[in-house]
Protein backbone atom coordinates (compact mmCIF):
# COMPACT_ATOMS: atom_id res chain seq x y z
CA UNK A 1 0.00 0.00 0.00
CA UNK A 2 1.46 3.25 -0.84
CA UNK A 3 0.96 6.03 1.22
CA UNK A 4 -0.42 9.64 0.00
CA UNK A 5 1.14 13.05 1.28
CA UNK A 6 -1.13 15.29 2.01
CA UNK A 7 -1.68 18.68 3.49
CA UNK A 8 -4.72 20.14 5.20
CA UNK A 9 -5.71 23.18 6.98
CA UNK A 10 -8.00 21.96 10.39
CA UNK A 11 -9.56 24.62 12.51
CA UNK A 12 -6.98 27.07 11.32
CA UNK A 13 -4.05 24.60 11.46
CA UNK A 14 -1.85 23.15 9.12
CA UNK A 15 -1.34 19.22 9.07
CA UNK A 16 0.79 17.27 6.48
CA UNK A 17 0.06 13.70 6.99
CA UNK A 18 0.57 10.39 5.32
CA UNK A 19 -2.52 8.50 5.07
CA UNK A 20 -3.43 5.63 3.95
CA UNK A 21 -4.85 5.45 0.08
CA UNK A 22 -8.33 3.94 1.31
CA UNK A 23 -8.68 6.55 4.39
CA UNK A 24 -11.58 8.99 4.47
CA UNK A 25 -11.50 12.27 6.09
CA UNK A 26 -13.13 11.42 8.73
CA UNK A 27 -11.39 8.71 9.66
CA UNK A 28 -8.45 11.24 9.56
CA UNK A 29 -9.88 14.12 11.34
CA UNK A 30 -10.68 11.10 14.75
CA UNK A 31 -8.08 9.18 14.30
CA UNK A 32 -4.99 11.20 13.67
CA UNK A 33 -5.89 14.53 14.53
CA UNK A 34 -8.48 13.59 17.51
CA UNK A 35 -11.40 15.76 16.78
CA UNK A 36 -13.64 12.89 17.81
CA UNK A 37 -16.80 15.85 17.83
CA UNK A 38 -17.32 14.79 14.09
CA UNK A 39 -19.51 11.54 14.01
CA UNK A 40 -20.06 8.57 11.92
CA UNK A 41 -22.85 6.89 11.51
CA UNK A 42 -23.67 5.05 9.06
CA UNK A 43 -20.36 5.58 6.85
CA UNK A 44 -22.56 5.63 3.62
CA UNK A 45 -23.83 9.11 3.25
CA UNK A 46 -27.34 8.41 4.38
CA UNK A 47 -27.24 10.17 7.81
CA UNK A 48 -25.40 13.03 7.93
CA UNK A 49 -23.91 12.89 10.78
CA UNK A 50 -19.94 13.40 9.40
CA UNK A 51 -20.76 16.71 7.86
CA UNK A 52 -18.14 18.95 7.98
CA UNK A 53 -17.04 22.36 6.47
CA UNK A 54 -14.74 21.66 3.05
CA UNK A 55 -13.68 25.00 1.94
CA UNK A 56 -17.21 26.49 3.27
CA UNK A 57 -19.36 23.88 1.39
CA UNK A 58 -21.01 21.32 3.99
CA UNK A 59 -20.01 17.86 2.92
CA UNK A 60 -19.71 14.31 4.27
CA UNK A 61 -16.81 13.51 5.48
CA UNK A 62 -17.21 9.89 5.00
CA UNK A 63 -17.32 10.25 1.47
CA UNK A 64 -14.59 12.19 0.97
CA UNK A 65 -10.96 10.48 0.86
CA UNK A 66 -8.47 12.13 3.05
CA UNK A 67 -5.86 12.02 0.06
CA UNK A 68 -8.92 13.91 -2.14
CA UNK A 69 -8.75 17.21 0.84
CA UNK A 70 -5.02 17.79 0.00
CA UNK A 71 -4.86 21.42 -0.07
CA UNK A 72 -8.15 21.95 1.44
CA UNK A 73 -9.72 24.26 4.50
CA UNK A 74 -11.34 22.32 6.77
CA UNK A 75 -13.81 23.38 9.57
CA UNK A 76 -15.51 20.89 12.18
CA UNK A 77 -16.93 21.46 15.07
CA UNK A 78 -14.44 22.00 17.16
CA UNK A 79 -13.40 24.97 15.21
CA UNK A 80 -16.67 26.54 14.87
CA UNK A 81 -16.15 28.20 18.33
CA UNK A 82 -13.93 31.70 18.39
CA UNK A 83 -12.57 32.78 22.03
CA UNK A 84 -14.20 31.86 24.83
CA UNK A 85 -17.69 31.75 23.97
CA UNK A 86 -19.87 29.80 22.41
CA UNK A 87 -20.70 29.95 18.60
CA UNK A 88 -24.08 31.62 18.09
CA UNK A 89 -25.12 28.35 16.49
CA UNK A 90 -24.28 26.48 19.73
CA UNK A 91 -25.81 28.84 21.63
CA UNK A 92 -29.07 28.67 19.92
CA UNK A 93 -29.45 24.77 19.96
CA UNK A 94 -28.78 24.89 23.60
CA UNK A 95 -31.14 27.64 24.14
CA UNK A 96 -33.20 26.05 21.95
CA UNK A 97 -33.30 22.82 23.61
CA UNK A 98 -32.51 21.37 20.09
CA UNK A 99 -31.12 17.86 20.98
CA UNK A 100 -31.19 14.71 23.37
CA UNK A 101 -28.44 12.12 22.46
CA UNK A 102 -26.50 15.13 20.65
CA UNK A 103 -25.18 12.16 17.97
CA UNK A 104 -26.33 14.08 14.96
CA UNK A 105 -25.84 17.67 16.40
CA UNK A 106 -22.56 18.52 14.99
CA UNK A 107 -23.67 17.35 11.86
CA UNK A 108 -26.54 19.39 11.96
CA UNK A 109 -24.17 22.20 12.97
CA UNK A 110 -21.79 22.04 10.50
CA UNK A 111 -24.45 22.12 7.69
CA UNK A 112 -26.38 24.47 9.19
CA UNK A 113 -22.89 26.54 9.38
CA UNK A 114 -22.04 26.38 5.61
CA UNK A 115 -25.87 27.36 4.69
CA UNK A 116 -25.87 30.57 7.25
CA UNK A 117 -22.67 31.78 5.50
CA UNK A 118 -23.78 31.08 2.08
CA UNK A 119 -27.56 32.35 2.64
CA UNK A 120 -27.49 34.97 5.53
CA UNK A 121 -31.26 34.70 6.15
CA UNK A 122 -32.67 31.69 5.37
CA UNK A 123 -36.65 30.77 5.62
CA UNK A 124 -38.07 27.74 7.47
CA UNK A 125 -38.16 25.55 4.26
CA UNK A 126 -34.78 26.40 2.96
CA UNK A 127 -33.53 25.27 6.59
CA UNK A 128 -35.87 22.10 6.23
CA UNK A 129 -34.70 21.34 3.08
CA UNK A 130 -30.67 21.43 4.48
CA UNK A 131 -31.58 19.64 7.30
CA UNK A 132 -32.55 16.54 5.02
CA UNK A 133 -29.41 15.13 4.88
CA UNK A 134 -28.99 14.97 8.82
CA UNK A 135 -31.11 11.89 10.46
CA UNK A 136 -32.12 13.10 14.18
CA UNK A 137 -33.52 9.70 16.03
CA UNK A 138 -34.63 11.08 18.95
CA UNK A 139 -35.95 14.49 19.05
CA UNK A 140 -36.77 15.36 15.71
CA UNK A 141 -36.37 18.84 13.59
CA UNK A 142 -38.67 21.27 15.25
CA UNK A 143 -36.52 22.46 17.37
CA UNK A 144 -32.94 22.28 15.23
CA UNK A 145 -35.23 24.21 12.56
CA UNK A 146 -36.48 26.83 15.46
CA UNK A 147 -32.43 27.10 16.54
CA UNK A 148 -30.82 27.43 12.95
CA UNK A 149 -34.11 30.37 12.36
CA UNK A 150 -32.09 32.12 15.79
CA UNK A 151 -28.78 31.48 15.22
CA UNK A 152 -29.14 33.25 11.42
CA UNK A 153 -31.02 35.96 12.78
CA UNK A 154 -27.85 36.46 15.79
CA UNK A 155 -25.21 35.86 13.25
CA UNK A 156 -27.22 38.90 11.19
CA UNK A 157 -27.06 41.03 14.22
CA UNK A 158 -23.59 40.39 15.25
CA UNK A 159 -22.26 41.53 11.59
CA UNK A 160 -24.18 44.41 11.60
CA UNK A 161 -23.43 45.32 15.52
CA UNK B 1 -10.77 2.51 9.77
CA UNK B 2 -10.94 3.23 5.99
CA UNK B 3 -13.31 2.30 2.88
CA UNK B 4 -14.78 -1.34 2.72
CA UNK B 5 -12.78 -2.32 0.02
CA UNK B 6 -8.67 -2.61 -0.74
CA UNK B 7 -7.14 0.13 -2.12
CA UNK B 8 -3.54 -0.03 -2.66
CA UNK B 9 -2.74 3.52 -4.58
CA UNK B 10 -4.28 6.48 -4.96
CA UNK B 11 -3.66 8.61 -7.92
CA UNK B 12 -3.63 12.05 -9.23
CA UNK B 13 -2.63 12.54 -12.61
CA UNK B 14 -2.12 15.88 -13.96
CA UNK B 15 -3.25 15.54 -17.15
CA UNK B 16 -6.48 13.07 -19.17
CA UNK B 17 -3.79 11.85 -20.83
CA UNK B 18 -2.03 10.50 -17.69
CA UNK B 19 -5.53 9.53 -16.45
CA UNK B 20 -5.89 7.58 -19.61
CA UNK B 21 -2.18 6.05 -19.11
CA UNK B 22 -2.64 5.05 -15.59
CA UNK B 23 -6.38 3.45 -15.99
CA UNK B 24 -4.75 1.63 -19.19
CA UNK B 25 -1.58 0.42 -17.02
CA UNK B 26 -3.95 -1.14 -14.18
CA UNK B 27 -7.41 -2.03 -16.43
CA UNK B 28 -8.99 -4.36 -14.31
CA UNK B 29 -8.16 -3.04 -11.04
CA UNK B 30 -8.25 0.61 -11.95
CA UNK B 31 -11.52 2.83 -11.17
CA UNK B 32 -12.09 6.67 -11.49
CA UNK B 33 -13.02 8.48 -8.98
CA UNK B 34 -13.89 12.22 -8.69
CA UNK B 35 -16.40 13.28 -6.10
CA UNK B 36 -16.71 9.51 -4.53
CA UNK B 37 -20.23 9.65 -3.25
CA UNK B 38 -21.30 6.47 -5.16
CA UNK B 39 -17.88 4.57 -5.01
CA UNK B 40 -16.78 5.31 -1.54
CA UNK B 41 -19.90 3.60 0.38
CA UNK B 42 -20.03 0.47 -1.93
CA UNK B 43 -18.92 -2.77 0.52
CA UNK B 44 -16.67 -5.75 -0.35
CA UNK B 45 -18.78 -8.77 -2.42
CA UNK B 46 -20.01 -5.91 -5.30
CA UNK B 47 -18.39 -7.68 -7.90
CA UNK B 48 -17.60 -4.07 -9.80
CA UNK B 49 -15.49 -3.15 -6.35
CA UNK B 50 -13.87 -6.10 -5.35
CA UNK B 51 -11.06 -6.01 -8.68
CA UNK B 52 -10.56 -2.27 -7.57
CA UNK B 53 -7.07 -1.47 -6.05
CA UNK B 54 -6.30 2.10 -7.69
CA UNK B 55 -8.16 4.83 -7.21
CA UNK B 56 -7.43 7.68 -10.48
CA UNK B 57 -8.37 10.84 -8.94
CA UNK B 58 -10.06 12.92 -12.28
CA UNK B 59 -11.50 15.64 -9.69
CA UNK B 60 -8.73 17.98 -10.19
CA UNK B 61 -8.14 17.77 -14.35
CA UNK B 62 -10.58 21.15 -14.67
CA UNK B 63 -13.48 19.48 -15.64
CA UNK B 64 -15.78 21.05 -13.72
CA UNK B 65 -17.20 23.73 -16.07
CA UNK B 66 -20.39 25.13 -17.79
CA UNK B 67 -19.80 26.89 -21.35
CA UNK B 68 -22.54 27.59 -23.80
CA UNK B 69 -20.70 27.30 -27.29
CA UNK B 70 -22.93 28.19 -30.56
CA UNK B 71 -24.46 24.87 -31.38
CA UNK B 72 -24.30 23.19 -27.76
CA UNK B 73 -24.01 23.81 -23.94
CA UNK B 74 -21.04 21.70 -22.87
CA UNK B 75 -21.09 20.55 -18.77
CA UNK B 76 -17.77 19.60 -17.69
CA UNK B 77 -17.97 15.47 -16.30
CA UNK B 78 -16.44 16.69 -12.63
CA UNK B 79 -19.22 19.81 -12.35
CA UNK B 80 -20.88 19.01 -9.45
CA UNK B 81 -24.67 18.47 -9.16
CA UNK B 82 -25.42 21.35 -7.03
CA UNK B 83 -23.29 24.20 -9.47
CA UNK B 84 -25.34 22.88 -12.27
CA UNK B 85 -28.45 22.80 -10.71
CA UNK B 86 -28.00 26.41 -9.30
CA UNK B 87 -26.66 27.44 -12.96
CA UNK B 88 -28.70 30.10 -14.63
CA UNK B 89 -28.12 28.30 -17.64
CA UNK B 90 -30.55 25.69 -16.81
CA UNK B 91 -33.25 27.59 -14.64
CA UNK B 92 -35.41 28.54 -17.52
CA UNK B 93 -36.35 26.63 -20.28
CA UNK B 94 -35.62 24.87 -22.87
CA UNK B 95 -33.59 22.70 -20.04
CA UNK B 96 -35.60 23.27 -17.30
CA UNK B 97 -35.67 19.55 -16.56
CA UNK B 98 -31.97 19.86 -15.76
CA UNK B 99 -32.38 21.92 -12.89
CA UNK B 100 -35.55 20.13 -11.25
CA UNK B 101 -33.23 16.75 -11.98
CA UNK B 102 -30.63 18.28 -10.08
CA UNK B 103 -32.63 20.15 -6.97
CA UNK B 104 -34.31 15.83 -6.67
CA UNK B 105 -31.10 14.04 -6.57
CA UNK B 106 -30.23 13.14 -3.11
CA UNK B 107 -29.45 16.24 -0.86
CA UNK B 108 -27.77 19.58 -0.95
CA UNK B 109 -24.89 18.31 1.28
CA UNK B 110 -24.12 14.92 -0.99
CA UNK B 111 -24.90 17.15 -4.16
CA UNK B 112 -21.81 20.06 -3.23
CA UNK B 113 -19.61 16.74 -3.64
CA UNK B 114 -21.21 14.21 -6.24
CA UNK B 115 -20.57 14.70 -10.19
CA UNK B 116 -23.03 15.06 -13.11
CA UNK B 117 -20.57 12.83 -14.95
CA UNK B 118 -20.41 9.98 -12.03
CA UNK B 119 -24.19 10.45 -11.86
CA UNK B 120 -24.08 9.04 -15.28
CA UNK B 121 -21.37 6.32 -15.09
CA UNK B 122 -22.62 4.93 -12.40
CA UNK B 123 -25.55 4.18 -14.95
CA UNK B 124 -27.93 3.41 -11.99
CA UNK B 125 -31.43 2.66 -13.76
CA UNK B 126 -33.14 5.51 -11.38
CA UNK B 127 -30.12 7.57 -11.94
CA UNK B 128 -31.69 11.28 -11.82
CA UNK B 129 -29.60 13.23 -14.09
CA UNK B 130 -29.67 10.67 -17.37
CA UNK B 131 -33.70 11.24 -18.09
CA UNK B 132 -33.44 15.04 -18.50
CA UNK B 133 -30.41 14.09 -20.79
CA UNK B 134 -31.85 11.64 -22.85
CA UNK B 135 -34.42 13.74 -23.49
CA UNK B 136 -32.02 16.45 -24.70
CA UNK B 137 -30.56 14.26 -26.55
CA UNK B 138 -27.11 15.11 -25.07
CA UNK B 139 -23.94 13.20 -26.39
CA UNK B 140 -21.27 12.30 -24.23
CA UNK B 141 -17.57 12.86 -25.20
CA UNK B 142 -15.13 10.05 -23.34
CA UNK B 143 -11.45 9.92 -23.29
CA UNK B 144 -9.55 6.73 -24.51
CA UNK B 145 -6.18 5.51 -25.52
CA UNK B 146 -7.12 6.31 -29.10
CA UNK B 147 -8.42 9.95 -28.40
CA UNK B 148 -11.55 11.23 -28.05
CA UNK B 149 -15.18 9.64 -28.86
CA UNK B 150 -18.64 11.21 -28.96
CA UNK B 151 -21.52 8.87 -27.47
CA UNK B 152 -24.86 9.50 -28.09
CA UNK B 153 -26.20 9.25 -24.57
CA UNK B 154 -29.26 6.86 -25.77
CA UNK B 155 -26.13 4.16 -26.59
CA UNK B 156 -24.19 5.14 -22.91
CA UNK B 157 -26.64 3.11 -20.85
CA UNK B 158 -25.87 -0.69 -21.27
CA UNK B 159 -27.10 -2.38 -17.99
CA UNK B 160 -27.71 -1.89 -14.38
CA UNK B 161 -23.98 0.08 -13.28
CA UNK B 162 -22.85 -1.34 -16.89
CA UNK B 163 -22.50 1.57 -19.67
CA UNK B 164 -20.38 1.92 -22.66
CA UNK B 165 -17.44 3.12 -21.26
CA UNK B 166 -14.38 0.94 -21.66
CA UNK B 167 -12.29 0.02 -18.89
CA UNK B 168 -9.39 2.72 -19.84
CA UNK B 169 -11.48 5.89 -20.95
CA UNK B 170 -12.54 8.70 -19.13
CA UNK B 171 -15.96 10.74 -19.34
CA UNK B 172 -14.62 14.54 -20.16
CA UNK B 173 -17.71 16.78 -21.24
CA UNK B 174 -21.57 16.55 -21.60
CA UNK B 175 -23.08 18.42 -24.41
CA UNK B 176 -26.13 19.38 -25.00
CA UNK B 177 -27.80 20.81 -28.14
CA UNK B 178 -29.19 24.46 -28.01
CA UNK B 179 -32.45 23.73 -28.55
CA UNK B 180 -35.30 25.89 -29.36
CA UNK B 181 -36.95 27.90 -27.13
CA UNK B 182 -40.58 26.80 -28.04
CA UNK B 183 -39.31 23.12 -25.96
CA UNK B 184 -40.45 22.75 -22.78
CA UNK B 185 -38.92 20.00 -20.41
CA UNK B 186 -39.56 18.56 -17.31
CA UNK B 187 -38.65 16.39 -14.87
CA UNK B 188 -40.83 14.58 -11.78
CA UNK B 189 -39.11 12.19 -9.10
CA UNK B 190 -41.54 9.73 -7.19
CA UNK B 191 -39.92 8.30 -3.81
CA UNK B 192 -40.88 7.24 -0.83
CA UNK B 193 -40.41 10.49 1.39
CA UNK B 194 -40.80 13.35 -0.87
CA UNK B 195 -37.67 15.68 1.12
CA UNK B 196 -35.31 12.60 2.32
CA UNK B 197 -32.54 11.02 0.45
CA UNK B 198 -33.72 8.04 -1.12
CA UNK B 199 -33.35 6.48 -4.29
CA UNK B 200 -36.31 6.77 -6.96
CA UNK B 201 -39.69 4.75 -7.56
CA UNK B 202 -40.06 6.02 -10.97
CA UNK B 203 -38.47 9.04 -12.68
CA UNK B 204 -39.25 10.72 -15.71
CA UNK B 205 -38.00 13.65 -17.90
CA UNK B 206 -40.30 14.81 -20.71
CA UNK B 207 -39.86 17.47 -23.52
CA UNK B 208 -41.86 18.97 -25.59
CA UNK B 209 -41.53 21.32 -28.58
CA UNK B 210 -44.43 22.86 -29.71
CA UNK B 211 -46.28 25.64 -31.86
CA UNK B 212 -50.00 27.04 -31.44
CA UNK B 213 -50.76 23.48 -28.92
CA UNK B 214 -49.43 21.76 -32.61
CA UNK B 215 -47.12 19.28 -30.77
CA UNK B 216 -43.72 19.27 -33.42
CA UNK B 217 -41.59 16.73 -31.15
CA UNK B 218 -41.68 15.15 -27.73
CA UNK B 219 -39.62 13.57 -25.80
CA UNK B 220 -39.99 11.12 -22.99
CA UNK B 221 -37.51 9.59 -20.98
CA UNK B 222 -38.15 6.69 -17.94
CA UNK B 223 -36.21 5.40 -14.70
CA UNK B 224 -36.37 3.29 -12.33
CA UNK B 225 -38.47 0.61 -14.86
CA UNK B 226 -36.26 -0.93 -16.91
CA UNK B 227 -32.19 -2.22 -16.41
CA UNK B 228 -31.68 1.40 -18.04
CA UNK B 229 -33.22 4.92 -18.33
CA UNK B 230 -34.69 4.51 -22.12
CA UNK B 231 -36.83 6.86 -23.98
CA UNK B 232 -40.62 5.66 -24.52
CA UNK B 233 -40.40 5.93 -28.62
CA UNK B 234 -43.97 4.06 -28.91
CA UNK B 235 -45.46 7.04 -26.64
CA UNK B 236 -43.28 9.88 -27.85
CA UNK B 237 -44.61 8.77 -31.70
CA UNK B 238 -47.68 9.55 -30.43
CA UNK B 239 -47.83 13.38 -29.75
CA UNK B 240 -45.27 13.84 -32.37
CA UNK B 241 -47.61 15.73 -35.09
CA UNK B 242 -50.70 15.23 -32.89
CA UNK B 243 -52.61 18.66 -31.81
CA UNK B 244 -52.11 18.11 -27.85
CA UNK B 245 -55.17 17.51 -25.66
CA UNK B 246 -55.77 16.09 -22.46
CA UNK B 247 -57.11 13.12 -24.07
CA UNK B 248 -53.51 12.28 -26.45
CA UNK B 249 -51.43 13.30 -23.43
CA UNK B 250 -53.16 10.62 -21.15
CA UNK B 251 -53.07 8.31 -23.90
CA UNK B 252 -49.27 8.97 -24.53
CA UNK B 253 -48.96 8.81 -20.46
CA UNK B 254 -50.81 5.31 -20.99
CA UNK B 255 -48.47 3.68 -23.63
CA UNK B 256 -45.36 5.26 -21.95
CA UNK B 257 -46.56 3.08 -18.76
CA UNK B 258 -46.99 0.18 -21.16
CA UNK B 259 -43.40 0.45 -22.40
CA UNK B 260 -42.18 0.19 -18.69
CA UNK B 261 -40.32 -3.32 -17.96
CA UNK B 262 -40.70 -2.81 -13.56
CA UNK B 263 -39.18 -5.27 -11.49
CA UNK B 264 -40.85 -5.69 -7.58
CA UNK B 265 -37.98 -4.55 -5.27
CA UNK B 266 -37.91 -2.90 -1.41
CA UNK B 267 -39.37 0.31 -2.85
CA UNK B 268 -42.10 -0.63 -5.09
CA UNK B 269 -44.06 -3.16 -6.70
CA UNK B 270 -43.58 -3.75 -10.33
CA UNK B 271 -47.93 -3.19 -10.86
CA UNK B 272 -47.23 -0.23 -8.69
CA UNK B 273 -44.44 1.30 -10.86
CA UNK B 274 -46.65 0.88 -13.96
CA UNK B 275 -49.05 2.64 -12.75
CA UNK B 276 -47.19 5.54 -11.54
CA UNK B 277 -45.51 5.71 -14.45
CA UNK B 278 -48.48 6.67 -16.36
CA UNK B 279 -49.33 9.52 -13.66
CA UNK B 280 -45.90 10.82 -13.60
CA UNK B 281 -45.32 11.32 -17.78
CA UNK B 282 -48.81 12.96 -17.91
CA UNK B 283 -47.83 15.45 -15.16
CA UNK B 284 -44.74 15.98 -16.83
CA UNK B 285 -46.00 16.34 -20.10
CA UNK B 286 -48.73 18.79 -19.05
CA UNK B 287 -45.49 20.83 -16.91
CA UNK B 288 -43.38 20.71 -20.47
CA UNK B 289 -46.50 22.18 -22.35
CA UNK B 290 -46.59 24.85 -19.43
CA UNK B 291 -43.23 25.71 -19.94
CA UNK B 292 -43.07 26.23 -23.86
CA UNK B 293 -46.10 28.94 -23.25
CA UNK B 294 -48.40 27.25 -24.67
Amino acid sequence: MKKVEIKIQVNGKWYELAVDPGDRLIDVLRDRLDLTGTKEGCGEGECGACTVNLDGQAVLSCLILAAQADGCTILTIEGLQRGPELHPLQKAFVAESALQCGYCTPGMIMAANALIRKEPEPDEETIRKHLSNNLCRCSGYARPVKAVFKAAKDMKEDINA
Amino acid sequence: MSVNFQVEEYHRPQSVGQAVDILSRFANSAGVIAGGTDILPLRPGVQKIDTIHHLVDISKLGLDYLKKETDHICIGAATSINTMGASPLFLSNPYGALSDAAGAHSTATIRNRATVGGNLCTASPCGDLALPLLVLDAILVAAGPEGERYIPIESFFRGANFSALNKEEVLLEIRIPLCSQKTGTSFLKLRRHQTAIDMAVVNVATSLTCKKKRCEAAGIALGAVAPIPFRAKKAESMLAGAKLSKEIIQKAAVTAAEEARPIDDVRATSAYRKKMVAVLVRRSLENSMRRCGQ
